[in-house]
């Protein structure tokens, strides 16, 4: 109970500050607000009778605002930083599902890019509650007149949208931070049962984490053209941010190798194994993408088509070809060889490439949606200010987080086998004998 | 037996353990010898870097083999739908690389996979029929309980006496013999 308390003490907290936050904020701008919600919600009704291609690229052409461009840029960038996290969380999770040995040196890192959840990445959605009428249409329009919106009502309503979103981000925290608090707790007394524990919460946790990560990407940025439907959608977000996460750890470890904390259980095999499943994911995000492609395209129903047909208008649809051979083709060629995964001078750029490809995917999930399709993608200020921002933010909470523990799991029953791996002499040190 | 020929094979060096053999291949990769192999029951980890192997060649089979399948199979739609025998299906165009790719990926995996198993036969020399290994005693127990070193005497460094020598006391063999052809 008292742990409990302890937990449920900031919890509340927070949630208070981004109800604040969030009231605060819409009235603010609510006089500024009238305007753009109307025209939007005029053309979302227009363009769901028909469903006519045109429609929908016009429609949402017309929801232009300041606010509703800040909204929009702001939850690029949040969905990409929510990608290293969630990709994270998932990382600890497979970690105790399978028992790992291989795994325990760079657990550390996850558990502490996880735990940035919260309440870092609780906070940081308050800006999106707050312009939610500017960022999503749906949630200004009467369900009486968009028949699309009535039959969903059930997870599209303003109250759901309010309450669930929020309170699912601050889930995936406490699971994050029972994780690191279970580890933590095994440093000091190197006991069995923490590890017993995560086991139980992972076998729970991998269930409650993949479907509660589908609505959070259906509210957050699949709403944003409600008429759609997608069920791989959850898993084509998750394929990509575990993608971006794995190269990221990739880099933090090798650097965090070389500066020292991790300089004695980071071996060869901890490096050539994330670079391994971080191949294995530009294969698994290529299949899932192209399996929501290819579906739609050739079961043609309007209802889903016109998601992609508004991203082949205009320079879209080069956006589109830079997401099929930057995200794809390109890692793929590059990393088919094996040593490639052990070479920072190909990896520590290959990072910089991955987080570029996986902004644009997210800016090809959110910005089409504003301005003239025509216009194909525009790139502002604001992207770099939001991105680098926020990045550079929770990567700093991330390095006050990591030197306040120990870098990796001390203890941990399985940190022998991790880092006393089959390390054979090179050719001339076998002198010993 | 050996009337047919008594040319030799090489030397075969016996050990107990998965680490006693570790050590020996470690000394024999150090001593130079290159026509040589170690026969286990079981993979050892690191047992690549004890002997010395460098990378395997098989994936470039593997890479020739799927660049083939892909390209086959995207040939093979271009040609029956759109070249042979013009066939419009579901209003969609003739040729496109969309729905020609599930099969061409189809392709590419199983012609990766054959090119993965014809290469690494290849590349072993396999398959072989005979071995003269198979014929000694105690090798048998290669695939239950004990582990081997053979020194081929076609090892441009194989000098009978020495090589014996050198497995039985530098490398602490449990026991060395000859092996005919």
């Amino acid at each position: 109970m008292k742990t409990l308390s302890r937990l449920f003490g900031p919890l509340f907290a927070v949630l208070a500050l981004v109800g604040f936050l969030s009231l605060g904020t819409s009235r603010l701008v609510a006089a500024d607000g009238t305007n753009s919600v109307k025209a939007s919600t005029e053309a979302v009704a227009a363009s769901s009778h028909g469903h006519s291609h045109d429609g929908h690229a016009e429609g949402h052409g017309e929801g232009k605002s300041l606010l509703r461009e800040i909204g929009l840029r702001y939850l690029t960038a949040y969905m990409f930083c929510l990608s290293i996290c969630v990709g994270a969380l998932f990382l600890v999770l497979i970690h105790h599902l399978f028992d790992a040995s291989w795994s325990v040196p760079i657990r550390r890192v996850n558990e502490q890019l996880a735990s940035l959840l919260f309440p870092w990445m609780l906070i940081l959605l308050a800006p999106i509650l707050a312009l939610q009428q500017f960022i999503y249409p749906w949630l200004t329009i009467d369900p009486a007149t968009d028949h699309s919106l009535a039959v969903k009502r059930a997870l599209f309503n303003t109250g759901s949208f309010n309450v669930l979103l929020p309170v699912l981000v601050a889930s995936w925290g406490w699971i994050a931070h029972t994780f690191r608090k279970w580890s933590i707790a095994q440093d000091k007394d190197g006991a069995a049962i923490w590890t017993r524990k995560a086991r139980v919460l992972a076998a729970g946790g991998i269930f409650y984490f993949s479907i509660t990560l589908t609505l959070v990407c259906f509210y957050l940025m699949k709403s944003l053209q409600h008429q759609f439907f997608s069920t791989m959608y959850g898993v084509y977000y998750f394929a990509g941010s575990v993608w971006t996460t794995l190269i990221t750890v990739w880099v933090l470890v090798l650097w965090l190798r070389s500066t020292g904390p991790l300089k004695n259980v980071i071996h060869k095999r901890q490096i050539q194994d994330v670079g391994v499943w971080f191949f294995a994911f530009t294969v698994f995000y290529a299949y899932i993408h192209f399996s929501q492609y290819f579906l739609i395209w050739n079961a043609a129903i309007p209802e889903e088509t016109f998601w992609y047909v508004n991203r082949e208008a205009g320079g879209w649809k080069w956006v589109g070809f830079t997401i099929l051979f930057g995200h794809f083709v390109v890692p793929f060629l590059v990393l088919l060889n094996q040593d490639v995964k052990l070479n920072p001078a190909i990896m520590f750029p290959m990072c910089g490439w991955a987080w570029l490809m996986h902004f644009v995917d997210m800016t090809f999930n959110v910005m089409p949606t504003y301005g003239p399709l025509k216009d194909g993608p525009q790139v502002s200020f604001w992207d770099p200010l939001f991105w680098f921002g926020m990045a550079g933010f929770l990567g700093f909470m991330f390095l006050r987080n990591f030197r306040a523990a120990a870098p990796y799991p001390l203890r941990d029953p399985r940190l022998k086998e991790a880092v006393t791996h089959h390390e054979v002499p090179a050719p001339g040190a076998a002198a010993h004998h | 037996m050996s009337n047919s020929s008594s040319r030799p094979h090489g030397l075969l060096a016996e050990f107990e353990t998965p680490a006693a053999v570790m050590d020996a291949a470690i000394l024999c990769r150090d001593a130079g010898f290159s026509k040589w192999d170690v026969y286990t029951p079981f993979p050892i980890h690191g047992m690549d870097e004890a002997m010395g192997l460098r990378k395997s060649p098989v994936g470039w089979f593997t890479f020739a083999g799927g660049c083939t399948g892909f390209f086959t199979g995207m040939t093979m739609i271009w040609f029956m739908n759109k070249f042979d025998y013009p066939l419009v299906v579901g209003g969609k165009p003739l040729f496109t690389p969309l729905f020609a790719f599930p099969v061409s990926y189809e392709m590419t995996i199983l012609l990766g996979a054959f090119g993965t198993l014809f290469g690494m036969l290849f590349l072993n020399r396999l398959p072989r029929l005979h071995n003269p290994l198979l014929r000694v005693e105690r090798f048998k127990r290669a695939s239950n309980d004990r582990f081997f070193i053979c020194i081929e005497a076609a090892d441009s460094k194989y000098a009978s006496e020495a090589t014996r020598q050198f497995l039985a006391e530098t490398c602490h063999a449990t026991a060395v013999e000859y092996v005919e052809e």
